[in-house]
């Protein structure tokens, strides 16, 4: 017993020992932020890794706010922001990698096919609260929001010109798959989600329909020719250096510029979300 | 007649304890079919020995396996030692004398804290500790020491039930044939404890293989294959969340992942309950 026990210390040390030794040549490079971004960015940093060697990038999530909190206290090189840079953030640079249009969804099984910016906000704001008002059935709405913090929300409320606080949600969620699942499983609910996630469950069979939004069809490709309004940019953010428009570690620029580059074009389609046009 | 009436009544009561215990049996069938009917599908040698690629839609979970390992030998190699000489002084020690019993009941009063502390607030500790205060950053070290924070409580708390279970006499009689302290408690104590152990290992690493939110900000989010301790690496239960909840068309490797994690779990508990029977029958 004892014996056994020894070896097995020994096997743990030299384990650890081993564990201990980082490959010392190896650049890296830290991203957090937006948990939308999270896994495009995963897989644009395995090209990038791949194609560069000797180095690891590693991408943590936490949102968007957190990407931003990270790399002003200098904790990480990049952080991942989806939406666009306010006044406040004047300190940090925006680059832009993709868009991510959101759209409204309903249930297929809601014969409502086309809802005004003013009848969204209604519903939203819980004034209205029946889908006969629309032409739909005599059945209360459920209405499906995003929780505090999300870009997703942000962006929803900028556009709509509302404050959070008048807000009348029944469901809270948090990501966008959890959005798409609320709807599915719910003729009567409303939510609004990633253009690119909709489309992918709408082509999975999922009951849920994107609707129009100020007239404009909710589509990747409207989002990708600018038209719908409802869209937001997806950032890569750095801080600011003594001379603009420089990132302070090469490495970073170099992750940077390959993000944007043609050869990402292929895995920003494939995490359903839209690079930019030119 | 009254008897007659009265057994009537039994029946009834007796029916009716019956349909909660059913029910609970219910639940757990539709849980293991759901994920068994949905993971299957997915499960595959493959799916076990390649990396995941594509966000994890494609590929397999043979890191992830690997992180979840690693963050669970951690957690345990801190919190045995800690969980076992806690306990072991909580039980045989501490009555002693006077300030021994004063220190115990403080003891005592933080790990029933510790208990209740919700997980995401030990993981922020873990996070603000571990990772900033002790620079580890994201790493299997700083998943394994927040998880090792969080099973502490359990371990100790059956861990000195047990010790405190067994008889008295024992102790007596060791000591008048004179036995040292500590091999009281190493040949007989412990051994004696063994089911007691075994219950608080299966519910440690049952908690430590359920946690998410707090290994999401402490092991981190990377599906790269770890090198050391000191990388990050996104354990069983976070690849789970982040394939069900953000990434579309994860649900199938999702499914596949919640089964490996089930199947994991039964396959740990039956291999320790295996080697602590063993190790209990040499002792004795």
């Amino acid at each position: 017993m004892s014996r056994a026990f020894s070896l097995f210390l020994v096997v743990i040390t030299l384990v650890l020992v081993g564990c201990n030794q980082r490959g010392a040549d190896t650049e890296r490079l830290l991203l957090t932020g937006s948990s939308t971004m999270a896994p495009l960015l995963t897989e644009l940093a395995i090209a990038f890794e791949n194609q560069r060697g000797q180095t690891r990038i590693d991408v943590q999530t936490g949102g968007s706010s957190r990407g931003i909190t990270d790399v002003r206290r200098g904790l990480v090189d990049i952080g991942m922001v989806s939406r666009s840079l306010n006044d406040k953030e004047d300190d940090l640079q925006a680059h832009l990698i993709a868009q991510d249009g959101i759209g409204l969804i309903l249930n297929t099984a809601n014969p409502v096919v086309s809802l005004t910016d003013q009848q969204i906000v209604n519903i939203y704001t819980g004034a209205a609260d029946n889908w006969q008002l629309f032409g739909g059935a005599n059945e209360p709405i459920t209405v499906v929001s995003k929780a505090e913090g999300r870009s997703t929300l942000d962006l929803f409320l900028a556009y709509f010109k509302l404050p959070v606080a008048d807000l009348r949600a029944h469901i809270i969620i948090g990501d966008n798959e959890q959005g798409i699942k609320a709807v599915a499983g719910n003729a009567k609910a409303i939510g609004y989600v990633s253009i690119g996630a909709a489309e992918y469950s709408i082509r999975a069979g999922l009951p849920i329909k994107l609707i129009p939004v100020n007239g404009v069809q909710a589509s990747t490709d409207s989002v990708s020719s600018g038209l719908f309004p409802l869209s937001r940019p997806l950032n890569l953010v750095t801080r600011v250096e003594a001379k603009p428009g420089q990132v302070s570690s090469t490495t970073a620029a170099d992750f940077i510029r390959f993000a944007q580059s043609d050869k990402a074009r292929a895995l920003i389609l494939r995490q359903y979300f839209v690079p930019p046009q030119g | 007649m009254m008897s007659k009436a009265m057994s009537q009544g039994d029946r009834i009561i007796q029916m009716g304890l019956c349909c909660p215990a059913l029910i609970i049996c219910g639940v757990f069938v539709w849980l293991l079919f759901d994920v068994v009917s949905q993971g299957i599908s997915g499960l595959s040698w493959q799916f076990l020995t390649q990396l995941p690629a594509d966000a994890g839609r494609a590929g397999g979970i043979v890191s992830i396996i690997v992180s979840t390992f690693i963050v669970l030998i951690i957690a345990l190699l801190v919190a045995l030692p800690i969980g076992l000489g806690t306990a072991i002084w909580l039980a045989e020690f501490a009555d002693e004398d006077q300030t021994g019993m004063a220190v115990a009941v403080w003891v005592r009063r933080s790990l029933q804290l510790l208990a209740g502390v919700p997980s995401i607030v030990v993981g922020l500790f873990g996070y603000a500790v571990f990772c900033q205060l002790l620079g580890l950053g994201y790493s299997l070290l700083a998943g394994g020491l927040t998880l090792g924070c969080m099973i502490l409580p359990l371990l100790i708390g059956s861990l000195e039930a047990g010790l405190r279970a067994v008889p008295c006499t024992y102790r007596i009689n060791a000591v008048a044939l004179g036995l040292s302290k500590f091999s009281v408690i190493r040949r007989i104590l412990l051994p004696q404890a063994a089911p007691a152990l075994l219950a608080g290992l299966i519910l440690s690493i049952g908690r430590a293989l359920a946690e998410t939110a707090a290994l999401l900000f402490t092991s981190g989010y990377v599906t790269r294959m770890p090198e050391s301790v000191y990388d990050s690496g996104r354990v069983l239960s976070v690849h789970v969340f982040d394939l069900a909840m953000n990434v579309p068309g994860g649900d199938k490797n999702a499914y596949a992942t919640a089964l490996v994690l089930l199947l994991g779990l039964l396959l740990i508990n039956s291999v320790l309950k295996k080697v602590v029977n063993i190790w209990a029958a040499r002792e004795n």
